[in-house]
This record gives structure tokens, sequence and C-alpha cells, in this order.
């Protein structure tokens, strides 16, 4: 399956079109996807830091998704780096 | 609830309006008010800034504004009105950011309202600030990860009492 990454804040500069599309197994697990954007960055986009995304979360529209959860079954998601508001 | 109003407000279409903000909360029953307005401010650990350029996942931000809310009427235990906005986009200089306005019985109860809300809007919702300096360089924010495990790191590094982003 398909899992579309949406970037936002500091990992917009992993990729001008600000998603990023990875192949993932079924039932993969959000913490396997994490080490896959890893090394999609680290191959695509070194001058991003691999620290921030182990600092990043993973999320939907509507929750924040742990690393022992599955990729949604749309494969639709956002990676979330720390935040800072107001 | 519909004593909570959340919104984001892009910054192109229009500016976050805090008179809006103290007409919803105000209410017969409540003789407290209190509001918070972060503005974009000219200076930024001795880095001159010209703006910020904010950076949301819109749907997130509005369900945690929605989260934040109802946890706030949970923890001042007294009615309540509560107001939450978030500019995005690009803002100038003095532009507001963020507006909390909360309306309760009492002042004790509006003060709390009020700080809870925005302290919690700055750990937990998905928002992000690129800051652009007077010598043209940009940069994007540390913030406050949302994964737990860092999550409880960073609080225990500040010893709980928040982060270095304020």
């Amino acid at each position: 399956m398909k899992a579309r990454i949406l970037l936002h804040g500091a990992l917009r500069e992993a990729d001008p079109a600000g998603r990023i599309e990875l192949d993932v197994p079924a039932g993969c697990s959000i913490g396997e996807l994490r080490e896959r954007l890893v090394a999609h960055v680290r191959e695509h986009a070194p001058g991003v830091g691999e620290d921030l995304l182990r600092r990043s979360a993973f999320g939907t529209r509507e929750t924040i998704l742990h690393d022992h959860e599955p990729v949604p079954e749309d494969g639709e998601l956002a990676v979330l780096p720390p935040v800072g508001g107001g | 609830m519909e004593n909570l109003h959340v919104e984001i407000v892009d910054r192109s279409e229009a500016k976050l309006n805090v008179a809006a903000a103290l007409e919803f909360v105000a209410d017969p029953r409540f003789g407290g008010i209190a509001n918070f307005v972060g503005r974009v401010r000219e200076f930024n650990r001795d880095r001159e800034v010209t703006g910020i350029t904010y950076d949301l996942f819109e749907p997130l931000v509005l369900k945690t504004f929605r989260e934040i809310g109802a946890r706030t009427l949970a923890e001042v235990g007294a009615p309540l009105k509560l107001w939450i906005a978030h500019a995005q986009g690009d803002l100038g200089l003095g532009d507001p950011a963020v507006v909390v306005a909360a309306g309760t019985p009492h002042r004790d109860e509006a003060f709390r309202a009020c700080r809870l809300t925005i302290e919690a809007l700055k750990h937990e919702a998905p928002i992000w600030k690129q800051e652009h300096y007077a010598d043209g360089d940009s940069a994007w924010s540390e913030g406050c990860s949302l994964c737990d495990e860092h999550r409880e790191a960073e609080r225990a590094a500040a010893g709980f009492h928040g982060t270095d982003h304020g």
C-alpha cells in the first residue's frame, strides 16, 4: 500500500511538493514507517536532520498515532515535527 | 460545546479579531473576563525579527483546540465561555498570532482558564512557526515533541516548568 505523508514545519524542506509517498507493507506500524521515512529522507533530502524525524509524531486529521499503531488503511498521514504555536 | 469558539484565520484574509473574542465570552452571568493575545515581537534571542510564517495542520489543530476547551472547562469547574483562535500564513511585526478569551463568573476562574488554554495550545496543537530575520535568514523554531517518550523527556529536562519556546 501507499502511505501519503503530508509534511509540516521544518520537514517541508524534505520535499518541495509538501508530501512524500512511500510503499509500505500491509499492517505496517507507525514505528516501521518512521524508519522508512528516515531512510527516504537520508537518501533524498540529506539536509533534513534525522533527529528531527525521530522527535516528530505522526497523525491523521483526527488524532496522533503512536509507534505501535498501524498505518491507517487509507494511507493518509501527516508527520508532525515538534510544535510551537502562539 | 456551544460556549466554545475555535478558529484558524488566514492572515491573507484577515487579522485575528480581539473585539469579537471579548464579545463572544461576554455573558450576564460572568463578572470575570480574561484575554491573552500573543503578537509577533521584534526580537527573539537577540535576532531582529521581521515576520513569522505560521504553518498549521488545520483539521487536527481545530480538534486539539476543542479538546483543550473541554479539558479547561472540566478543570476550572465553573461556567465558562472560551474563544481560541490562531493565525495562519505570513504575519508581520505586531500582528496577533493567537487570541484566547475566557468569560467566567469570577476573575480567578477566568485567569486560570486563559492560562490553561494558552499553555496547552503551545504544547499540544500542531502549529509551527518560521521566523524571518532582518539579515534575510529564516529558521523554524524548536518546539515541543508530540511523541510521548520525547515529551516526557522534555518535561523532565525543563523541570516541568515549560520549554524554551515559552
